[in-house]
């Protein structure tokens, strides 16, 4: 006869709780973790605009130089995001439609070993940061953004480029299907697929980011989903969103701007008070929701940080 | 009738404009879109005032072409205000500076100063001596189609629609003028 003796510590398949439900669990249980480290300005804010709590873990900004946050609203309605229009009010409704599941992310170019970075997994290496940054646009309006990301250096670090690198070049998704506007041909607003740089030494600089998140949430699609770059003493569109490449040169990067227009846009583009775009004025700004414009600073405020790189560039002439 | 009847429609776009900006509040940069809209506003009316004599067979609009034309002007003041006021928040040393720095800024302020010289000799009167320099107009359409063009970062499908809407009449005003000529 052939009996069959569980093991103690045999259970029931319907007694196992499913996959789903445990990490629903230690989801819960982050979430709780986040709203702890979240509190005081962001919890604030979001109770003011009604929004869902922060959902993400990461390391809170101090917030030393006191910044007023734009709201979650005024971030997530009002995008420049030239894939999906050039109308900043359409693009939230547009970018909705994104498929950002299952991002990858390609390193090539002067690195040990090309890789393809699955994002979900990559943002899982590494501690996150809240960043609250002013964000300024070339076309001179700005707010105040509380981003989460991960240092770009610590990401360089991590992808190992070789030593003959010094830029790094970073190109969104191209795919005409969710980009209505790559699928424009002649009447695209500018060249597909977007294309931004930064020298090395920007880019291991404490402020650069690759953001995943804002206000403590998921990267809002229409705000660059699924991964960006922030690098806030530059104009807004050195920023580049949804990234799909990241390529290290020993050359500069043709960043998409200067291509459409040399004389208006160089490879730098950093904030400038002293020297004007040649159709506008860059002295003073529109801070979203504030009535009076205010001066801009120079590099946006954070000078103390960047303002080394450039020693005995002559900024009028590297735009 | 005819007459309150188109006032009313011509100031639907300011009308409009005020409830976006103070009824829903949903305006994120208001000086920005008030700089688009009375832009916008004022060169589609200054390009209806042109056409008038090109639809007048079908539907003869020209008694009230000087209404029309000084709501072209209005809505281009408003423009203009917008930059002193808002923009510039009266800084006038500011405002010539800039004026003469920028080509973008220039010549609308010069399409301006015709669009006021226009307005201010409009009246009966005036009208009767001044009205051959009002061919000046066309001189305005010119450089506000140059300020347009400029003033964008790169043209959208929609802005190029226009563009060509604009070439079109310009299209019929050249064979109007030319077969007018050819008359005598």
């Amino acid at each position: 006869m052939n009996i069959i003796k569980k093991p103690s510590w045999l259970i029931d398949e319907n007694e196992v709780t499913p996959q789903e439900l445990f990490e629903k669990r230690r989801h819960f249980l982050k979430l709780g973790a986040a709203s702890m480290i979240a509190g005081g300005t962001i919890i604030e804010a979001l109770a003011k605009d009604n929004i869902p709590v922060p959902n993400m873990q990461y390391i809170k900004d101090k917030n030393l130089d006191n910044l007023k946050l734009n709201t979650y609203e005024q971030i997530t309605t009002y995008n420049n995001f030239y894939e999906f229009s050039t109308s900043k009010e359409k693009v939230a409704t547009m970018a909705q439609k994104l498929n950002t599941e299952n991002w990858k992310i390609k390193v090539d170019g002067l690195v040990e070993k090309p890789l393809e970075l699955d994002v979900d997994d990559l943002i899982k290496k590494f501690t996150l940061q809240e960043r609250i940054y002013r964000f300024r646009c070339v076309e001179a309006w700005a707010m105040v953004v509380p981003w989460i990301g991960i240092p770009l250096k610590e990401f360089i670090e991590y992808v190992k480029p070789l030593s003959s690198a010094k830029y790094v070049r970073f190109e969104t998704l191209y795919d005409e299907k969710q980009f209505p506007d790559q699928a424009k041909g002649i009447f695209a607003a500018i060249d597909y697929p977007y294309v931004e740089g930064l020298r090395m030494d920007e880019a291991i600089n404490d402020l650069s980011i690759l953001a995943v998140g804002l206000y403590g949430r998921a990267m809002p699609k229409q705000n660059g989903a699924p991964i960006r770059l922030v690098v806030p003493w530059k104009y807004g569109f050195k920023s580049i969103k949804s990234i799909a490449k990241i390529s290290f040169t020993d050359k500069e990067p043709l960043n998409s701007w200067q291509k459409a227009n040399k004389r208006e846009y160089g490879f730098y583009a950093n904030v400038n008070p002293n020297v004007d775009h040649p159709r506008w004025s860059q002295k003073r700004e529109r801070v979203l929701g504030k009535f009076f414009k205010e001066k801009t600073q120079m590099f946006n405020g954070y000078a103390n940080e960047v303002a080394h790189m450039y020693k005995g560039m002559d900024l009028s002439k590297y735009i | 009738m005819k007459r309150v009847l188109l006032f009313t429609v011509l100031l639907c776009p300011l009308f409009f404009a005020l409830y976006e900006l103070f009824i829903l509040q949903n305006v994120k940069d208001p000086i920005k879109y008030i700089y688009t809209f009375t832009g916008a506003t004022s060169i589609t009316i200054l390009f209806i005032t042109t056409s008038l004599s090109l639809i007048k067979k079908w539907i003869n609009l020209i008694p009230y072409r000087r209404m029309i034309g000084l709501f072209g002007f209005f809505y281009a003041f408003l423009h203009f205000m917008n930059f002193f006021i808002l923009d510039a928040e009266f800084d006038f040393a500011f405002v010539v500076e800039e004026t003469l720095d920028k080509p973008f800024i220039y010549l609308g302020m010069i399409a301006l100063a015709i669009l006021i010289f226009m307005a201010s000799t409009s009246t009966k009167e005036l009208f009767r001596r001044f009205n051959k320099y009002h061919k000046l107009l066309y001189l305005a359409l010119v450089l506000v189609t140059i300020h347009f063009i400029m003033a964008q970062k790169s043209l959208s499908v929609e802005q190029w629609g226009y563009l060509v809407l604009i070439a079109a009449i310009v299209f019929a005003k050249v064979n109007q003028v030319r077969s007018k000529y050819k008359k005598y």
